[in-house]
């Protein structure tokens, strides 16, 4: 048997070899369709499918079921926990003797100013992302160091030193791979920390992500380097949990027990004692989930993408399919004669089959081979579109083993797909045929076969075309939509000065001097500073409150963005005041607290009509309602999600005004003296220019470096770049979907163009006697184009409404159509359009060959 | 060896029914050289489909070595045909990708034949035709009566006891056309029967016996004359 196989490998490729330019062809069809699957199975295998490079991945369970991020109120969160805060992890944590260990790790990142203290002190510090683990973090997931030490509990402590283990990618990229850095001193947000450890190169954390933590910093540090003392507050979620159970645990029973436990942990605290609260309360729990895959954000985030793309590309290999099955009916119809020989000789139908199926195999296997190179590419290109400015992305372009596997798999799939109707065929001939000099026309079975599959390329073709068209309406529209900003010629500077260590006494200095010193920049127009900017991905929220107004119903509280704004912010992020006044230099954090709202505020707690000037309002708590006079108010912009279509609710505190978004006795709570107002501290700096100049991000550098050396730059882009981010994704998925098209669309071309010729080929000495007879060269042309459009017309009937069929679960499922129809006649339109005219350029050129057939030639063909 | 009764074949065209074998009776004795002859369109190649158990379309009573092939399935007969049989076509029929050793291996790839034991009967082939330096050659490489050679060698490498030949000769010049039949007299005289389809006289002679198709029908068969005349 394995003889046999082997002969028929050695047959197939022989056969190949025979005939370069068909293998050439078919291998470069392969390997687009197989290349274009490969490359999206290894993001799909990469996000969505593989495990953490840890030890025993599937013994590690997550704490929660969502991805609830990042700083959040436990009272209002519930009822189904994520989250949680530092006791409530510590109480879960002692409590749970099933678990080998428990792990908390930061739900965010922390933002870090990170300089080698040891070296050129007058150095300017870089900006890092660190990660707030606890000290069995390494433990839980049987991580080693590759040089030093990991954290262990004892580092997680108040009176351990302050230390650190920085990630391999970190010390390569940022340090060179230099070994003295182990022991050395850092300064991280002016703070000394000791590294101990480096991290093993193949670990990236506890999640997927385009910026993995540099450093991996012991809880215990949070109060002294984080951007707010969270760590000993109960009410306050910033932490994930994943833990590793003892061997025969079961997690039915455990998940039960964390549910009580954690409504144990809750109940202390203060919401929890209201009515509503108590109902809440009551219906705490926790979902276990695997944890193999850590913290699943991204997979949560590219998933519904992905797996789009998945089926797109698989429709472009299914098109592949069928034009190769095309090939290979066509090549089975010049091969007639050998399967009858084989017949004749003796050969079993099955061994006829299996032979060509082997072929067809082989044939497949060339173009996975090949299809690898091409995805190899693909995921390149693919990784650069999906995750722009990413260079930490633990995602590797270069093939791993299941996609390798993979690959071979589809190649044997797709073999058999395109294969098994040639084979079949070509087996039906009959063993007689090989007593007979000539071979007999095609029979009709193969051509109503290879026509249905000229067809079924069409209607794919017509489905990514649609797909195509919808999808890059959608983009069109979103990049065009109206987001109540004005983006030109205008940067965004992101940086942070609790960073560099300035106490909230230091900031109104800070902020005059840098505003004096950018004012001072030849070509600057306005200058903003915020604690974030629009469509930055960044949020703060609070439930607000309006004095006067009923207070809603527990659980019925109103949610409001906040951010806090110079006087000049509005006019440099291209925001509209539309009543009132902005803010002036005049509201300092000594005189009365004023607020800015915009109109969705303005809709959502007053009523029509009334003039919300001269209103207070408060956050946080209803008690607090009166904090903040309303003196103006903005046009509704996107802020948070450039995609939603309702405009949240958002107010505006200036700079360094007090901000309470408490309880007023957790702001003077005797056990917090240390506790400030993140909030004042600005984090992003706009700026208006004349023009946009080359120099510019050089300039801004400098001018920072100027007020300060320890104000690292986190980020610098155009605002307009920073909106055109919000699209990564859609765009990315838009431009695939378009190539896809076109993919198929030449692929149906080249398909009807081969079925048409063939066709010629067959009827030449039928066309030349109907020449013959006085048929003219238009009547020829246009009876060949009757059949190749007829083909054309069939497949675009049924690719319409499986097209529709697929946009409407697409928009139903998801949001990735924005502003379109699923079935947007325009787009329907066109794509018909663009299938028609490319049926009639495959068409055509054999009808004219076809038309210039001479009727003597071809009777002599008969 | 065979026994045919009554056999008949037709093809049908819309209604019209194209009779290519008429009620034909023969008996085909082990040993003997039977040529057919007739005109084109006579049913001489349909005859030899049917001995060949290519075709299952027939009507009547075909009897081979006693067993009853009219009884049998395709899948039977089919298999009957690959153990007994071997066939020899005008065109040579050789397959262009492979080599003329790998050609002779063919009938024997499709029966349960050890690899080793199929390797040895394809030299033997080859040392019994002469044509071992060849071997490797593909048929476009080969002259036509090399060919035909090599067609032979492919038919009778399984050793079968019934020849069948399509006009064997018939693409071949005159000196590779004798060569071809003193090949086959040789074959004869080894103990195969032979049964062959030609247009030519000459060929027929190197036959011990002669049947001749005409429309369909049975006209002539030289052994029932023979014994006509013994009578």
């Amino acid at each position: 048997m394995i003889d046999a196989v082997l002969q028929d490998i050695r047959y197939a490729l022989r056969w190949l070899r025979k005939s370069p330019g068909f293998t050439l062809v078919a291998v470069l069809t392969l390997a687009l369709g197989i290349g274009a699957n490969t490359a999206i199975f290894t993001l799909v295998h990469a996000v969505l499918l593989k495990n953490l490079p840890v030890v025993d991945p599937n013994s590690l369970v997550r704490l929660g079921d969502n991805e609830y991020c990042c700083n959040l109120n436990l009272s209002s969160m519930g009822p189904d926990y994520t989250i949680f805060s530092y006791p409530g992890y510590k109480y879960l944590r002692d409590h749970t003797p099933e678990f080998d260990q428990l792990a908390a790790m930061q739900a965010g990142m922390a933002d870090l100013s990170v300089r080698r203290a040891a070296t050129n002190a007058n150095a300017t510090p870089r900006s890092a992302f660190g990660e707030f683990v606890s000290g069995n973090y390494f433990q839980t997931f049987g991580i080693q160091p590759y040089a030093g030490r990991v954290l262990s509990p004892a580092d997680d402590t108040d009176a351990a030193a302050p230390v650190a283990v920085i990630s391999y990618q970190t010390w390569q990229h940022d340090f060179a791979g230099d070994p003295s850095i182990i022991g050395s001193t850092f300064l991280m947000n002016t703070h000394p920390v000791t590294i101990i450890g480096v991290t093993p190169p193949a670990f990236y954390g506890d999640r997927m992500s385009t910026d993995p933590p540099g450093f991996f910093l012991p809880i215990s540090q949070q109060p002294t380097l984080g951007s707010s003392p969270e760590r000993d507050e109960a009410s306050l979620g910033w932490l994930f949990l994943i833990g590793r159970v003892k061997p025969g645990t079961s997690l039915p029973t455990l998940q039960a027990k964390l549910s009580g436990l954690q409504q144990q942990a809750l109940s202390t605290l203060p919401d929890m004692q209201t009515a509503y609260g108590k109902t809440q309360l009551a219906k705490a729990h926790i979902v276990l989930t695997p944890g193999g895959l850590g913290i699943a954000n991204m997979q949560h985030q590219a998933a519904n993408s992905l797996y789009l793309l998945m089926a797109l590309a698989g429709l472009v290999l299914l098109i592949a399919c069928a034009n190769i099955a095309n090939l290979l009916l066509v090549r089975g119809m010049g091969r007639r004669a050998e399967t009858s020989i084989r017949l004749a000789l003796g050969a079993f139908r099955a061994r006829i089959i299996r032979q060509m199926l082997t072929e067809s195999i082989v044939l497949a296997c060339l173009g996975g081979l090949a299809g690898i190179v091409v995805a190899y590419g693909a995921t390149s290109l693919l990784l650069a579109l999906m995750f722009t400015d990413a260079p930490g992305l633990p995602i590797h372009a270069a093939p791993s083993l299941p996609v390798l596997g993979f690959a071979f798999a589809v190649s044997l799939l797709t073999g058999l797909l395109f294969g098994v109707a040639p084979a079949w065929l070509t087996s039906r001939e009959e063993p007689a045929d090989a007593m007979r000099v000539s071979s007999r026309t095609t029979k009709s079975s193969s051509s109503l076969l290879q026509r249905s599959l000229v067809v079924l390329q069409a209607a794919l073709s017509i489905v990514l075309l649609i797909g195509a068209g919808l999808l890059g309406k959608s983009l069109n529209n979103l990049e065009h939509r109206d987001f109540g900003l004005d983006a030109s010629n205008r940067v965004i500077v992101n940086l942070n000065p609790l960073k560099a260590g300035y106490k909230p006494e230091q900031l109104q200095g800070l902020y005059q001097q840098i505003e004096d010193k950018f004012h001072a920049m030849p070509g600057v127009q306005n200058i903003g500073l915020s604690l974030y900017t629009p469509l930055q991905g960044t949020s703060w929220s609070f439930w607000v409150f309006a004095q006067g107004e009923p207070e809603p119903a527990a659980g019925h509280f109103i949610g409001s963005s906040f951010n806090r704004a110079n006087p000049d912010y509005f006019r440099s992020v291209g925001q509209r005041i539309i009543r009132g006044r902005a803010f002036t230099d005049a509201d300092t954090a000594t005189a009365p607290a004023v607020a800015i709202v915009n109109q969705a505020f303005v809709k959502r707690l007053f009523k029509p009509g009334e003039n919300p000037i001269g209103r207070r309002i408060g956050a946080g708590v209803a008690a607090n309602s009166s904090d903040y006079e309303i003196v103006g108010v903005v046009d509704n912009t996107k802020y948070v999600d450039a995609h939603e279509e309702n405009d949240p609710p958002m107010f505006f505190l200036p700079l360094l005004q007090p901000g309470h978004f408490g309880p007023k006795h957790l702001d003077s709570a005797p056990a917090k003296p240390a506790a400030i107002d993140a909030s004042l501290y600005a984090q992003a700096l706009v700026l208006q220019m004349n023009a946009l100049t080359p120099d510019l991000e050089l300039n801004v550098r400098k001018t920072l470096a100027e007020i300060d050396p320890n104000l690292t730059v986190d980020h610098y882009a155009t605002f307009a770049s920073q909106i055109s981010g919000n699209f990564t994704q859609e765009r990315m998925i838009s431009r695939l979907t378009l190539t896809f098209g076109l993919l198929a669309l030449v692929l149906a071309s080249v398909g009807l163009y081969g079925i048409t010729s063939y066709g010629i080929l067959r009827r030449t000495s039928e066309i030349g006697i109907r020449m013959a007879l006085g048929a003219e060269r238009t009547s020829v042309v246009s009876m060949v184009l009757r059949g190749s459009m007829l083909q054309c017309a069939l497949g675009i009937l049924i690719g319409i409404p499986i097209a529709l069929l697929c946009a409407h679960f697409v928009t139903a499922l998801s949001t990735l159509l924005f502003g379109v129809q699923f079935w947007d006649l325009t787009v329907l339109s066109l794509a018909t359009l663009s299938l028609s005219f490319a049926a009639v350029i495959a068409g055509i050129i054999p009808a004219r060959r076809a038309a210039s057939i001479q009727p003597m030639d071809a009777l002599r063909t008969e | 060896m065979i026994e045919l009764k009554h056999l008949e074949r037709s093809y049908k065209t819309g209604h019209i029914e194209s009779w290519v074998l008429r009620r034909i009776n023969l008996n085909i004795r082990q040993g003997e050289f039977v040529t057919i002859m007739g005109p084109s369109g006579a049913g001489k190649s349909s005859l030899l489909n049917v001995l060949a158990m290519l075709d299952d379309q027939w009507r009547g009573s075909f009897h081979f070595d006693g067993v009853a092939v009219h009884e049998l399935n395709r899948k039977q007969r089919a298999d009957l045909a690959r153990r007994r049989i071997g066939m020899v076509f005008q065109s040579y029929h050789l397959l262009d990708d492979l080599t003329v050793a790998e050609n002779i291996d063919l009938p024997l790839s499709y029966k349960d034949i050890p690899k080793a034991d199929r390797t040895a009967l394809v030299a033997d082939a080859l040392d019994r035709f002469n044509i071992v330096g060849k071997k490797d050659l593909f048929p476009s490489q080969l002259s036509g009566g090399q060919q035909q050679l090599v067609g032979i060698a492919r038919a009778v490498v399984h050793s079968p006891t019934l020849l069948l030949a399509d006009e064997p000769t018939g693409n071949l010049h005159s000196e590779q056309a004798r060569e071809v039949m003193e090949l086959f007299e040789k074959l004869n005289q080894q103990g195969v029967t032979i049964v062959q389809v030609t247009h030519s006289e000459v060929n027929a002679a190197y036959g011990s016996r002669t049947i001749e198709l005409r429309d369909g029908w049975l006209t002539s068969d030289s052994a029932a004359i023979a014994s006509e005349v013994q009578q």
